[in-house]
């Protein structure tokens, strides 16, 4: 082969591989459009309900209160008939079994709708105001063009005088779509129109809070006595390569640690953010002793040198050069461990979270679901409206683990200073 | 006649099983630069290490021998080391000065040992400071930055400064100007020509032409053994040892 020869083939071997990394990010890429495409155009509907523009009249027969009732009392008051006698309004219907239909077009919480409307303005008793209810799952999937219209009537589950109703709503203009406030602020439910993720926000909230509070302190030492103080001896070693092998243990383990102590053992109380955080604490703490030695083992030992030269103890050549300097890697490394963490969904089913919870949890010891929970139960329902709420879940989960990564890869540019 | 500030005697030092010096006897002289010469690996560095206790940091380390300060024994294990080393600063092979504001670099030093308890001290002791070490003409007015943004030559200066500003007694310098162009290296020298006037001062060169320029006395190291001490002069133009004659000539090193 003569030298020219040799040059070219160097040459086109190089060419080659630019080729097949080009060609490996451009597939990744493809997947992760795919992926992002099919969870935005299932889900982004989830963030709009359907609702009825209704006319409510307060009828102070039915309600049998007074005016100027105390808050106690409208509480208590009937507005079962009120709601019934309004909504039968809705539409001109013939007889008792198509005021049921008509009826079963708004959700299970009419009555609390306009319950809650009057209880807003305490004026109201014996006038007609107009009211956006919300829809039932049914005519809110219709409504966003999720359900098939033409299937024949016995494999729906809205009846063809139902559709009538509906297109006499949509004629009037008294059909539309609003935000959807109960996503956010309702917890689980089983009708979906009224299933929200409040529950599992709070519950992932107070989860990885004490995740946080509980793993990054222990972390944050242990690396550094690991890094700094302790001896390099075979007992160090030793623990080093039990660090990373517990890193590496499937995360479904630690539930069943956390099953059998923190629950069998130690009976905390089941199904709440506590155990969830313990346990997503136990599981995060190699993760995140891992990145802070990397971080600490980055700072060159000739800083170290330098503060133990002009006469620094080593506590102080530690907390107040090496410690400061790792920081921003360290941070950087907890972060990302607990967005693993709030991500992890096989720990938290064994402990109890799968359970369905509709109260939204007022501290870590209620019983909660968490975010990816949620998604792994109503992945499962059958209900249409579920489908959409999976992938908005979905949605609202990715941006938080990609706001955290954010933020972490912004700490450790922001912060990170350069040495030579 | 000069006083041997420091003394070794004997001074045997192991990492591991491997031992890196073998029985070294060498007195230095104080306010007098001592050169310490030889090939890479023989055991220069690890002798100045031996002074203010820098192996300590070396878990494997192992020294035994004397090595005494005006008859203080430095190898003693309860010897306190925080106050040994505020006494013999070191300045290493490449600037290494902390990635905080020339000040704050300056000032670390004498805030951890008490010695400037107020803002007018501290600033008192980094001017006196920079000047000895010929920086405050050109930091003066910056001294907010980065210690980091400056010159290698000016990082080294700044490492100077930072060891005199706690006022040891001894100055170590391992090899201070092997990072540094030649005109950097001629202001160190320089600068250590002022500073043997107040500190006793050690310097490992790689450099012949840098030993005969700044030094009073020079030994000359080979596989952790000391051949040969001397006056400089002495050594350089007429050494007892034939190990010495060939490294100085170049000969093998």
């Amino acid at each position: 082969m003569t030298k020219e020869e040799r040059l070219k083939k160097r040459h086109r071997a190089e060419k080659r591989f630019r080729f097949y990394g080009l060609v490996s990010i451009l597939v990744a890429l493809l997947f992760v459009v795919i992926l992002v495409q099919n969870i935005f155009s299932k889900g982004s509907s989830a963030f709009k309900k359907t609702v009825i523009t209704t006319e409510i009249f307060f009828d102070q027969d039915l309600l049998e209160i007074q005016n100027g009732a105390s808050q106690e009392e409208i509480m208590e008051a009937d507005f079962y008939d009120v709601m019934i006698e309004n909504l039968i309004k809705a539409y001109p219907a013939k007889d008792r079994a198509e005021e049921d239909e008509l009826l079963k077009l708004f959700s299970g919480d009419a009555e609390i709708e306009i319950k809650k409307a009057f209880l807003k303005d305490n004026n109201l008793l014996g006038k007609t105001i107009t009211l956006d209810l919300t829809a039932s799952d049914d005519i809110d999937q219709l409504h966003k063009g999720n359900y098939p219209r033409d299937l024949p009537e016995e494999r729906r589950r809205i009846s063809d005088f139902q559709l009538v109703i509906y297109d006499y709503f949509v004629e009037n203009k008294k059909i539309s779509k609003n935000f959807n406030n109960y996503f956010f602020n309702n917890g689980d439910s089983r009708d979906p129109e009224l299933a929200g993720i409040g529950g599992a926000l709070v519950g992932s909230f107070y989860s990885i809070l004490i995740c946080l509070l509980l793993a990054f302190p222990v972390a944050f030492l242990a690396s550094i006595y690991l890094e700094e103080f302790a001896p390099k001896n075979k007992i160090t070693d030793f623990i080093e390569i039990n660090i990373n092998n517990l890193a590496a243990v499937p995360s479904i383990v630690y539930g069943l640690l956390a099953l059998q102590i923190l629950l069998a053992t130690i009976q905390l109380p089941r199904s709440t953010p506590l155990v969830a955080g313990i346990t997503l604490a136990l599981m995060t703490l190699p993760r995140i002793i891992i990145p802070c030695r990397a971080s600490l083992k980055a700072v060159p030992p000739s800083i170290r040198e330098g503060a133990l030269a002009v006469g620094a103890s080593k506590f102080q050549s530690v907390f107040h050069h090496v410690v400061p300097l790792a920081l921003p890697g360290t941070l950087s490394g907890t972060i990302i461990g607990l967005a693993q963490a709030l991500g992890e969904t096989a720990p938290l089913i064994l402990i109890g979270m799968v359970a369905f919870v509709v109260d939204i949890p007022s501290s870590p010891v209620d019983p909660s679901s968490s975010l990816p929970v949620q998604v792994y139960l109503w992945s499962e329902s059958a209900e249409r409206g579920f489908v959409e709420k999976t992938s908005a879940t979905i949605m609202m989960l990715l941006s938080f683990l990609i706001v955290m990564n954010f933020i972490a890869v912004y700490l450790r540019q922001k912060f990170e200073k350069r040495w030579n | 006649m000069t006083n041997i500030k420091i003394k070794s005697k004997n001074l045997n030092v192991y990492y591991g099983d491997k031992q890196a010096l073998f029985d070294v006897n060498l007195d230095l002289n104080e306010k007098e630069v001592t050169a310490l010469i030889g090939p890479s690996g023989c055991g220069k560095s690890t002798f100045i290490r031996c002074i203010n206790r820098m192996n300590d940091v070396i878990d494997i380390c192992k020294v035994t021998g004397n090595i005494e300060m005006d008859g203080m024994n430095i190898n003693d294990k309860d010897l306190d080391v925080v106050s040994l080393r505020e006494k013999v600063g070191m300045v290493f092979q490449k600037p290494n000065p902390f990635p905080k504001s020339i000040y704050d670099n300056i000032s670390y030093g004498p805030k951890i040992h008490g010695k400037g308890e107020t803002k007018s001290e501290l600033d008192q002791i980094v001017e006196k400071s920079l000047k000895k070490s010929a920086l405050w003409e050109e930091v003066k007015d910056r001294l907010d930055e980065p210690g980091t943004s400056l010159s290698g030559g000016q990082q080294q200066r700044l490492c100077i400064a930072r060891a005199i500003s706690v006022n040891p007694e001894v100055i170590l310098m391992d090899e201070p100007c092997s990072a540094l162009d030649p005109i950097a290296t001629a202001k160190i020298e320089e600068l250590i020509d002022e500073l043997k006037k107040t500190y006793t001062i050690v310097i490992v060169t790689h450099s012949m032409a840098q030993a005969v320029r700044v030094s009073q006395k020079t030994g000359f190291f080979h596989l952790g053994k000391l051949i040969e001490v001397g006056k400089t002069e002495k050594i350089f133009k007429n050494p007892d040892n034939k190990m010495t004659q060939d490294y100085i000539t170049g000969r093998f090193g």
